[in-house]
C-alpha cells in the first residue's frame, strides 16, 4: 500500500460576501485547525470594555488629513458639468472656451453618450489650477440640450403611457417603467386564509428615497504624473477596491501600478466602494492633463450624483387570529431606486405568518441609482411591518410587545423586547391610541410609544492580512490595509493585539488604509469587524507564541506557561521573576519579530437581533412630532469595543430618525429638476432633534463570537417612532418623513370620524 | 461651487455707495449691495445672482449702532448683526418679540454674520426660485411653478402671480412693533412705516419691497410702546437645528383687566409679505382672551387663505401658532 500524505483536514463555513455594498452568503472552504480562542468574555482587560478611539485627538483637532485635504505638488482641480435635465440628449457641445481659459489643463467631454438619463448624469469635466477656474471653466461650456420626457416620481413612473425610462435593448425585461421581480407565495390561499382571520388591516405605503449625506463628499485625488506609477487617495469605503480600477482607468497595465491610500474618511453608509464617478472622471483628468487631480463632489453634486437608498411603495394586507397568532401577509412591493434597482426585504420581515405572498419589482425614474445603504432594503421592510403588527395587535385589543412576541420564536427577541420595554418605561404606555391625557399649551401635547425589530447578518470571513510588529526596543505595530468606515477599525486592531499582550491600547501603533499593507474586504455588510479582529487575533497570538518561545528559556518556563499580563511577562508560577515588556522585547535581538494573521472560522459568527422603542410627543394643534427618548437593544455576540458599539448604535438611531421625520427627496414632476440638493432644503437632524437615547448591548447574547451592528441600529427606527405617533395621537402615517402636514392632515380626517 | 467674478467696491461713506449704484439696474442684477453676506453670497454661489459690481457697506462707519432710548425707543442701523439684536437686555425687555425673532433666525453663526438690514431684504427661499436651472416668475419666467408644483411651503395668503413667503423672522415682529425703515438715495432720506416697505408680487413680481436700485436701507426705528413691551414671536419650524418659517405669528397688546386694549397681529411664513391682519386685531380688542376670543380671532387672521395643493396644513397650523401667541403675551 503506498504511503499516502495525510489531506489537510478541511470545513465547509458559509461566510458573507459583499459586492457593490451588497451581502450574500457564500460557502468556503477552510482549514480545520485548532488556533487562537478569545477565551471567556469577562476575561478580557481591553476587548469588550469601553475604549476611547485612538485616533479621537487627530480627528477632533484637524490633525486627520482626509481625502478632501490632500494636496500633492502640481495639483489640479476637477469640476463636472452636470445634465441640468432629468432626460435629454446633447445635441451640440462646444468646449473650446473652456479650454481657451487660463489656468484650464485638461477638458473632457461625455457628448458621446446616447442620452443623459437623470439629472446630474455628467456632460463634461475640467482640471485646472484653482477650483474656482475649473468651475468658471464647466460654466464655459456651451451645450445644447433636447430635453426629452421624463418621469421624476413614482406616480409619474407607474402610469402606462408614462415616458420610458429605458429605451431599445435595456427595454426587454421591461412592463413600462416596471421591472417585474420575484413573486413568492400563492396569492389565492393568502386571500383565503386572510378570510379566516379576526382581523384584517390593509395598507398603502409610501418611503422616499434618503440621502447618505456623508460629511465627506465623494472624492479622490488621483496623484499621477503620466508615469508608469499612481497613487490614489480616497473617500472610499474599500481601500482595495481602488488600485484595479485606476490602473484601469489611468490605462496602467496592473493594480500594482496603483498605491491606495486611505487613512481617513468621512462617511460612506454604503454609498462609496471602488473609484466611483468621480474617480473615474478624475483619473481620465489626471491622464490627460499629465499632472494629479483632486476631485471632491460639491454639495449638490452629492445629491444629484452620489446615489440614495431606494425608496419603496407598497401595498400590504395581513391578518391576524384574536388570540394574536399572525395568519397571512399579502404584499405587492416597488422598489423606486429610479436608474437603479433599488434594493426591498420580504414583509413580514423578521416575524413568521403561515401564508405569505409577495411581489416585488422595480419602478424606474429618471433619478440617480441607488446604492446599498446601510441595511439595503430592511428599513423599507421594517417600516410598513411594523406599522401593520402595530394595527392589528390594536384591533384584536393586544399589547403591541405581546403580539410580536408570539410571532417571533427566537429568544434573542423576546429577550430584547423586554429589555427595551423596561428601559423605556412601557408599562406607562397608553392603552388606548390617542387616549392619553394631555399636557402643555392647551393640552394639545400627547404622549406615546412605540417599538419595532431588525435582523441582520453582520458575519466575517477570509480576507485580511494582519501583520504584528515587535521592537526590540518595545514597540508594537498592527498593520493592515483596512480603512475606518466609522467602525473605528484603527482602534479595534489595537485593542485585539493589546488584549493579547496585556498592554495598554496606546502602547499599539496601528497601520490602515494603504494597499501595500496586508489585504482587507471593504466594509459592507457590516462585516469590517467580524472579518479584521480573527485576522488580528491571529496575527496577535501568532506573535505572542514565538514571543513565548523565545522568552521561555530565560524565565525557566514552557511557552505555553507564560503570561502576559499589565506590561509583564512572567511564568504562571513565578509572578515575582517577570519581565517588563521592555526587558522582555530586548531578549528579540536587532531584527525584533514579526508575524502574520489571516481570518479562522470559530473567532466570528453571523446574525443579529436588534429593537428599537421611541417615545414620542405630538404636538396635536401644530402637527409636531418631537421624539422624548429612543431605545436601542442590540446583540454583536462579543462585542470588541463598547464605546463605539454605543456609538453605533446612537449614530443608527439618529440616521433613523431622520429617515422617519425629516429627510426626503423632492424631485418636481413638471421640470423633472430636484428641488432640495442643499443642506438647508434637504433636512438632517440637528443637535435640537436629538432625544434621550439609550443604546443598550445585548450582553444576555451568549455567542462569544465577534459579529458586526453598525447597520441594523438603524433599521426599526422609522417603525418605532411611527407606532409611538399612533400610540400618541392615533394618527396612522403610512409616508416617510412623518412632517407635521401629514399629522395635521390625519388628525383631521380623524376628527371627522 | 463659486461665485463670478465681480468688482467689489469698499466705499467708506453713504454718498460713495450709493454712487455706485445703478438708478436703471431695475432688478439690482447688475449691482448689488452686500452687508453681512449670508444671503447675497449663497444667491452668487448658486448662481441666482452673477452681479458685475458688489457695494459693500461694512467700511461705512455709524451703521452699526444699536441704540435704546427710553423717549425715542430703539434705532438698529443696517449692519447691526442679528446675533446683537437677539441678545441685547433692552430688546429683551421693550421689545421681546424682536429679540425672540432675532433669535430663532437660521443658526448661531448666521446670526452673528448676518445683518438686520440684510435680514429685511434678503430674497424668497422658494425652492424653484432658489435652482439655478429653473427660470420662474420671480426671475422674469413666464409662471410660478410651485402653484401647481411641491408647494408645501408656500403661501396661503396673498399669492399670486407668485406664492413665495416672505423669509424674515424680523420683519413679522418688526410689522407688529409698528417700526418704521430709513432709506437713503441720491435725493437723500426718507422713513416709510415698514408695513409700506414690502410689497406683494401683485404688485411687483420681481421684488419683495419698495427699496430703488439706487437706495440703501440705513436704520430701523421701533417706537417705544406699551404694546412693544408686551410683544411675542412665535416661529414653527419643522426643525428646531436652523429652519425658516414655516408659519409664524408676532403678536403685540396691551390689557386693561381682563380684556385686550390695544393689539397688533402679524403672521410670517404664510405670506409673501408680513402678513398684517386688522380683521384679527378688530377681534381682539376689547376682548377678554378667552376660547372662544382666540377662535375668532383665528377665524379672522385666516380669512381668505387660500391652499395650494400640499399646503392646507398651513391653516391650523397658522391659527394654532397664533392663539398661542396671544395666550403666551397675555400670560
Amino acid at each position: 500500500m503506498a504511503l499516502q500524505e495525510q489531506p489537510k483536514k478541511k470545513k465547509k463555513i458559509k461566510v458573507p460576501k459583499v459586492i457593490n455594498g451588497e451581502t450574500t452568503l457564500v460557502e468556503v472552504e477552510v482549514d480545520d485547525t485548532s488556533g487562537p480562542v478569545w477565551g471567556p468574555k469577562d476575561a478580557h482587560t481591553v476587548i469588550n470594555h469601553p475604549i476611547r478611539r485612538v485616533d479621537g485627538p487627530a480627528k477632533v483637532t484637524g490633525q486627520a488629513k482626509y481625502t478632501y485635504d490632500v494636496r500633492v505638488p502640481g495639483m489640479l482641480y476637477g469640476r463636472i458639468l452636470r445634465s441640468p435635465h432629468a432626460s435629454a440628449e446633447i445635441v451640440s457641445i462646444d468646449t473650446s472656451p473652456a479650454e481657451r481659459m487660463n489656468g484650464v489643463k485638461a477638458v473632457i467631454s461625455y457628448a458621446d453618450k446616447k442620452q443623459l438619463k437623470y439629472e446630474g448624469d455628467p456632460v463634461a469635466a475640467v482640471a485646472a489650477i484653482t477650483p474656482e477656474i475649473a468651475e468658471d471653466a464647466i460654466r464655459a461650456i456651451k451645450v445644447t440640450y433636447k430635453k426629452l420626457p421624463h418621469v421624476v416620481t413614482p406616480q409619474q413612473a407607474i402610469k402606462p403611457d408614462a415616458p420610458r425610462v429605458f429605451s431599445g435593448r435595456e427595454e426587454a425585461d421591461l412592463k413600462g417603467n416596471l421591472r417585474p421581480g420575484e413573486t413568492r407565495g400563492d396569492k389565492a390561499e393568502v386571500e383565503a386564509a386572510l378570510k379566516t382571520c379576526d382581523a384584517v388591516v390593509e395598507r398603502e405605503f409610501m418611503i422616499t428615497m434618503q440621502h447618505h449625506a456623508c460629511l465627506e463628499t465623494h472624492g479622490i485625488v488621483v496623484d499621477y504624473n503620466g508615469g508608469p506609477t499612481a497613487t490614489v487617495y480616497a473617500s472610499t469605503q474599500g481601500t482595495f477596491t481602488i488600485p484595479g480600477e485606476a490602473a484601469q482607468t489611468l490605462g496602467l497595465p496592473n493594480q500594482q501600478a496603483v498605491t491606495a491610500v486611505v487613512e481617513y474618511m468621512g462617511g460612506g453608509f454604503g454609498s462609496k466602494f471602488g473609484i466611483d464617478l468621480p474617480g473615474e472622471v478624475a483619473c481620465q483628468l489626471s491622464k490627460k492633463a499629465k499632472a494629479p487631480v483632486h476631485l471632491m463632489l460639491t454639495r449638490v453634486d452629492e445629491f444629484l450624483m452620489a446615489g440614495n437608498r431606494s425608496g419603496a411603495w407598497q401595498k400590504v394586507k395581513a391578518g391576524a387570529t384574536k388570540d394574536g397568532k399572525l395568519v397571512a401577509v399579502s404584499a405587492t412591493q416597488y422598489r423606486l431606486g429610479g436608474l437603479a434597482e433599488g434594493s426591498q426585504a420580504g414583509i413580514p420581515y423578521i416575524y413568521h405568518a403561515e401564508k405569505v405572498y409577495r411581489e416585488v419589482a422595480a419602478l424606474h425614474t429618471n433619478q440617480d441609482g441607488s446604492r446599498s445603504f446601510r441595511a439595503p432594503g430592511h428599513p423599507q421592510a421594517c417600516f410598513p411591518t411594523e406599522s401593520i403588527m402595530d394595527d392589528l395587535a390594536a384591533a384584536i385589543g393586544m399589547d403591541p410587545v405581546e403580539f410580536r412576541k408570539k410571532n417571533v420564536s427566537d429568544p434573542a427577541y423576546h429577550r430584547q423586547l423586554d429589555a427595551g420595554a423596561k428601559a423605556i418605561g412601557w408599562e406607562n404606555r397608553n392603552k388606548t391610541p390617542g387616549g392619553g391625557p394631555g399636557s402643555g399649551p392647551n393640552n394639545a401635547l400627547k404622549r406615546g410609544m412605540g417599538c419595532g425589530c431588525a435582523t441582520w447578518g453582520g458575519g466575517g470571513g477570509p480576507s485580511c492580512q494582519v501583520d504584528v510588529f515587535i521592537t526590540p526596543d518595545g514597540g508594537v505595530v498592527a498593520q493592515v490595509g483596512t480603512q475606518d468606515l466609522g467602525t473605528g477599525s484603527r482602534t479595534i486592531t489595537a485593542a485585539v493585539v493589546a488584549d493579547e499582550f496585556g498592554l495598554p491600547v496606546e502602547a499599539i501603533e496601528t497601520r490602515i488604509g494603504h494597499s501595500t499593507y496586508g489585504s482587507a474586504n471593504p466594509s459592507g455588510g457590516s462585516t469590517t469587524t467580524a472579518s479584521l479582529t480573527p485576522a488580528v487575533k491571529d496575527a496577535a497570538y501568532n506573535a505572542r507564541t514565538q514571543f513565548a518561545a523565545k522568552l521561555a528559556p530565560m524565565l525557566n518556563a514552557k511557552p505555553e506557561d507564560l503570561i502576559f499580563h499589565d506590561g509583564k511577562v512572567y511564568a504562571a508560577n513565578a509572578p515575582d521573576k517577570a519581565l517588563t515588556w521592555k526587558q522582555a522585547c530586548a531578549a528579540l535581538g536587532m531584527a525584533g519579530l514579526s508575524a502574520r494573521g489571516e481570518w479562522k472560522p470559530g473567532l466570528s459568527g453571523n446574525g443579529v437581533h436588534g429593537v428599537h422603542f421611541a417615545e414620542v410627543e405630538v404636538d396635536t394643534e401644530t402637527g409636531q412630532v418631537r421624539v422624548l427618548k429612543m431605545v436601542c437593544v442590540q446583540d454583536c455576540g462579543l462585542c470588541v469595543n463598547r464605546t463605539a458599539t454605543e456609538s453605533q448604535i446612537n449614530g443608527g438611531m439618529i440616521q433613523g430618525l431622520g429617515y422617519a421625520l425629516y429627510e426626503k427627496t423632492v424631485a418636481d414632476p413638471f421640470t423633472g429638476n430636484m428641488l432640495n440638493t442643499t443642506l438647508d432644503e434637504y433636512k438632517l437632524p440637528g443637535c435640537m432633534e436629538m432625544p434621550e437615547m439609550i443604546p443598550i448591548i445585548d450582553d444576555g447574547d451568549e455567542r462569544n463570537v465577534v459579529i458586526g451592528m453598525a447597520e441594523p441600529a438603524t433599521i426599526p427606527a422609522a417603525g418605532a417612532i411611527a407606532n409611538a405617533v399612533y400610540n400618541a395621537c392615533g394618527v396612522r402615517v403610512t409616508s416617510l418623513p412623518i412632517t407635521p402636514d401629514k399629522i395635521l392632515d390625519g388628525l383631521a380626517k380623524l376628527r371627522k370620524g | 461651487m463659486s461665485m463670478n467674478s465681480f468688482d467689489l467696491h469698499n466705499p467708506t461713506s453713504l454718498q460713495q455707495a450709493i454712487a455706485l449704484l445703478d438708478p436703471t439696474d431695475a432688478n439690482n442684477r447688475r449691482v448689488r449691495i452686500l452687508a453681512g453676506g449670508q444671503d447675497l453670497l449663497t444667491e452668487m454661489k448658486d448662481h441666482i445672482v452673477e452681479p458685475e459690481v458688489v457695494v459693500n457697506l461694512k467700511h461705512i462707519p455709524g451703521l452699526d449702532t444699536l441704540a435704546y432710548d427710553p423717549q425715542k425707543g430703539l434705532t438698529i442701523g443696517a449692519l447691526v448683526r442679528v446675533a446683537d439684536v437677539a441678545d441685547n437686555a433692552d430688546v429683551q425687555k421693550n421689545f421681546p418679540a424682536l429679540a425672540m425673532a432675532a433669535g430663532s433666525v437660521a443658526s448661531p453663526q448666521i446670526r452673528h454674520m448676518g445683518t438686520m438690514g440684510g435680514n429685511l431684504c434678503q430674497r424668497p427661499r422658494c425652492w424653484y426660485y432658489r435652482n439655478e436651472h429653473i427660470v420662474c416668475i420671480k426671475k422674469g419666467g413666464d409662471r410660478c411653478y410651485a402653484a401647481t408644483g411641491e408647494n408645501k411651503y408656500n403661501a396661503i395668503l396673498g399669492g399670486g402671480p407668485s406664492w413665495i413667503v416672505h423669509p424674515s423672522d424680523t420683519a413679522t415682529a418688526l410689522v407688529a412693533l409698528n417700526a418704521s425703515v430709513t432709506i437713503t438715495g441720491p435725493k437723500g432720506t426718507r422713513t416709510i412705516p415698514l408695513e409700506k416697505f414690502f410689497i406683494l408680487p401683485s404688485v411687483n413680481v420681481r421684488r419683495e419691497n419698495v427699496l430703488k436700485p439706487d437706495e440703501i436701507v440705513t436704520s430701523i426705528l421701533v417706537p417705544n410702546s406699551p404694546l412693544a413691551a408686551r410683544s411675542v414671536y412665535l416661529k414653527f419650524r419643522e426643525k428646531s437645528s436652523m429652519d425658516w418659517a414655516m408659519s409664524a405669528a408676532a403678536v403685540a397688546l396691551t390689557t386693561a383687566g381682563d380684556t385686550v386694549k390695544e393689539a397688533r397681529i402679524v403672521l410670517g411664513g404664510v405670506a409673501p409679505i408680513p402678513w398684517r391682519v386688522p380683521k384679527a386685531e378688530a377681534a381682539l380688542k376689547g376682548k377678554p382672551v378667552n376660547a372662544q376670543t382666540l377662535e375668532a380671532v383665528a377665524e379672522a387672521a385666516l380669512d381668505g387663505a387660500l391652499a395650494l395643493a400640499q399646503n392646507g396644513y398651513k391653516i391650523p397650523l397658522t391659527k394654532a401658532i397664533l392663539r398661542r401667541a396671544i395666550q403666551q403675551a397675555v400670560a
